[in-house]
């Protein structure tokens, strides 16, 4: 196992910067996500650590080492691919064993090696197939059996999921998080799902244009979100943001709507300047009666059941809002409705230009 | 309830199907009979080259020509020994095509590697000029490569027959496109994690990959080879050394050409190619049809 850290990590490819003095610390045993809508540079960034590829600038630490100059071998570091990047020709056993055997480990002890890797993944009834005589679930375990085999000193995961339909993912998800609380290994893990990055993750860190732009444990991002990028990306649905003007009448702040309802907001953001955009996490909004706290008048859009919650798409002060509501009640469409939240789950940042 | 029926049962009209092939048999047997006669086409040459060589000159000069096994075979194949050294020859012939296949398909597979999985400057000018290379017509070469020949201290050797085709643009070429289409970059990367070296890559994960490229190659190398006479007629000049062309050409200078014992040296000098024809010919069909169902 080893600490992975970056320091003042830039990659640039001719006159495009694609990342921008990264730092960021893995520590031992720690399971990170890189999460970022595509585009952000999480890839490039996980084939400079695999050394794949060159950093342009800044350093890559492996154990108080430096690593820029290695190769992904003398890294010592195993990664599971997009493509999960099976050798065709070869059957499970032997893909799973390929590493030990060109790294010199005798024929008995490869084979033992890979059987008991396979083992762990529940491949053995499949040692002897191709990888074209498997499905996507079953060649994504041999891509991590081949990762585990040679006990690495951290996993890199390459979007390893994002091939697989949902049932199967959120399955593969379970095993990949028994896997690591069993080995306990480094692991550094890119997605651009967050729900992915938060079921896994010990930490996550949020990637925009090559900049990182928060990293927390999961809780700390959706309760703290540094900025509304962060607040829009974590969370399903996505955070609401409305326009709203911050006013100050005594020692009280409140958030006007356009519609003219004032919300009461902590003291903490009357330095945002007037202009402002509230963050409402739709599970935070709630169907309430006219005179309720906070109450925020609007017309119902559209509703859509899921089963367990409906989702409901308001429209207040001419922006849609979407609301999670677990009261299921049936609702006509255009029907005036209010909606309350507690004054501790309004974000609020400032207005982007 | 909605239907389809918007109209009158009386008001439908039936519009009969039309019918696509009246006589089916009739189109089956003229494929076949179309197909027959192709194959006798291209059989002809080859049974009457068996056939000639069984007869002596006299009845092949007959008329009409003699469509029967005849019982000069013995005395051809004495004849042959005599105006050349047959199995010498062949053994020549042998030499010169399984070397430079072999070193085609080792060498042109590693050039091709370098352009697909490498990225250097001026790559694709050297690409381009490999490629522009391939229509320059032989012949145009010839003296210079005569001139080069003689400059390496290569004249009258086998090595000037085959060494100088092991890197050729085509060979490069056909494989480096068939990497392209059936080798992922991932899979070069998830071998270097796996800490393979620049070598063990190409050997051991892309060269099984491309088999049905590497069989095509062989196969159109060993042909070109087998058959190549314009080379080792400027290059050899040791009767001991000529391949199969030259000593059947060599010996239709003679007088009273034996005819005979030429088609039976012809037709031997045939079965090599049907057997590495045969060895490679699956292998071969994959190549030259991969792609056309692959993304």
């Amino acid at each position: 196992m080893a600490r992975v850290e970056l320091v003042n990590l830039s990659k640039s490819f001719g006159a495009v910067k694609v990342l921008h003095d990264l730092n960021l610390t893995v520590e031992e045993g720690e399971f990170v996500a890189l999460v970022g809508p595509s585009g952000c540079g999480k890839s490039t960034l996980l084939r400079i650590i695999a050394g794949l590829e060159e950093a342009s600038s800044g350093e890559i630490v492996m154990d108080n080492e430096i690593v820029n100059e290695l190769s992904p071998r003398e890294r010592n570091i195993a990664m599971v691919f997009q493509s999960y990047a099976l050798y065709p020709h070869m059957t499970v056993e032997e893909n799973i064993g390929f590493n030990l055997r060109i790294s010199g480990v005798r024929k008995a002890e490869v084979r033992t090696l890979a059987r008991a890797a396979a083992e762990t993944l529940g491949l053995t009834d499949l040692l002897d197939r191709k990888p074209s005589q498997l499905s996507g679930g079953q060649r994504q375990r041999v891509a991590m059996g081949r990762a585990i085999v040679r006990n690495p000193d951290a996993f890199l995961f390459d979007e390893p999921l994002s091939n697989l339909d949902a049932k199967l993912r959120s399955e593969m998800r379970d095993e990949i998080k028994r896997l690591h609380q069993k080995v306990k290994t480094t692991s550094i893990y890119v997605t651009h799902d967050q729900i992915e990055a938060m079921t896994l993750a010990d930490r996550v860190v949020i990637l925009k244009g090559g900049v990182i732009q928060q990293i927390g444990t999961p809780s700390e991002l959706y309760r703290n979100p540094a900025n509304s990028f962060v607040a829009g990306f974590i969370g399903s649905p996505a955070m609401n943001f409305v326009d709203a003007t911050l006013e100050t009448s005594g020692d009280q702040v409140f958030a006007a709507l356009k519609d003219g309802t004032r919300l009461p907001v902590s003291e903490a953001y009357a330095d945002l300047g007037p202009q402002v955009q509230l963050g409402l996490r739709p599970e935070n909004l709630h169907l309430a009666e006219p005179n309720a706290e906070n109450a925020i008048p609007g017309t119902v859009q559209l509703l859509e059941p899921t089963g367990a919650v409906n989702h409901l798409k308001i429209s207040v002060a001419g922006q849609q809002l979407t609301v999670v509501d677990d009261t299921l009640t049936d609702l006509a469409l255009d029907a005036n409705v209010h909606l309350s939240i507690a004054s501790d789950q309004i974000h609020i940042f400032p207005k982007e230009k | 309830m909605t239907t389809l029926d918007t109209q009158e049962p009386e008001l439908r009209v039936t519009i009969p199907r039309k019918r696509t092939r009246s006589f089916p048999r009739l189109g089956k047997f003229a494929t076949h009979a179309f197909m027959i006669v192709g194959l006798l086409v291209t059989i002809f040459p080859f049974a009457w080259v068996a056939l000639m060589a069984t007869h002596s000159r006299t009845e092949i000069y007959s008329s009409p020509p003699p469509f029967w096994i005849g019982d000069n075979l013995t005395e051809n194949y004495i004849k042959l020994l005599e105006v050349m050294p047959f199995w010498t020859v062949l053994f020549n012939s042998l030499w010169v095509a399984v070397a430079g296949t072999v070193g085609a398909v080792l060498f042109c597979s590693m050039c091709a590697y370098g352009f697909f999985a490498y990225d250097f400057k001026g790559k694709n000018v050297i690409f381009g000029i490999m490629i522009a290379s391939m229509m320059v017509p032989p012949v145009l070469g010839l003296i210079p490569f005569f001139l080069t020949v003689q400059f390496l201290g290569l004249l009258d050797t086998h090595l000037a027959i085959w060494l100088p085709g092991i890197a050729n643009a085509f060979g490069i070429f056909l494989i480096r496109q068939y990497m392209m289409q059936s080798i992922s970059r991932d899979l070069l990367d998830a071998a270097k994690v796996d800490g393979a070296s620049e070598f063990r890559i190409f050997w051991s994960v892309v060269l099984p990959l491309i088999k049905p490229a590497l069989a095509t190659l062989a196969i159109v190398m060993f042909i070109g080879l087998w058959n190549n006479f314009l080379t080792p007629l400027i290059v050899l000049s040791s009767p001991d050394k000529y391949v199969l062309t030259l000593a059947l050409r060599s010996v239709q200078s003679l007088a009273n050409s034996p005819w005979g014992a030429i088609m039976l040296g012809t037709f031997l000098s045939m079965l090599p190619l049907l057997i590495a024809f045969l060895f490679f010919s699956r292998q071969m069909m994959a190549g030259l049809t991969a792609g056309a169902v692959k993304g």
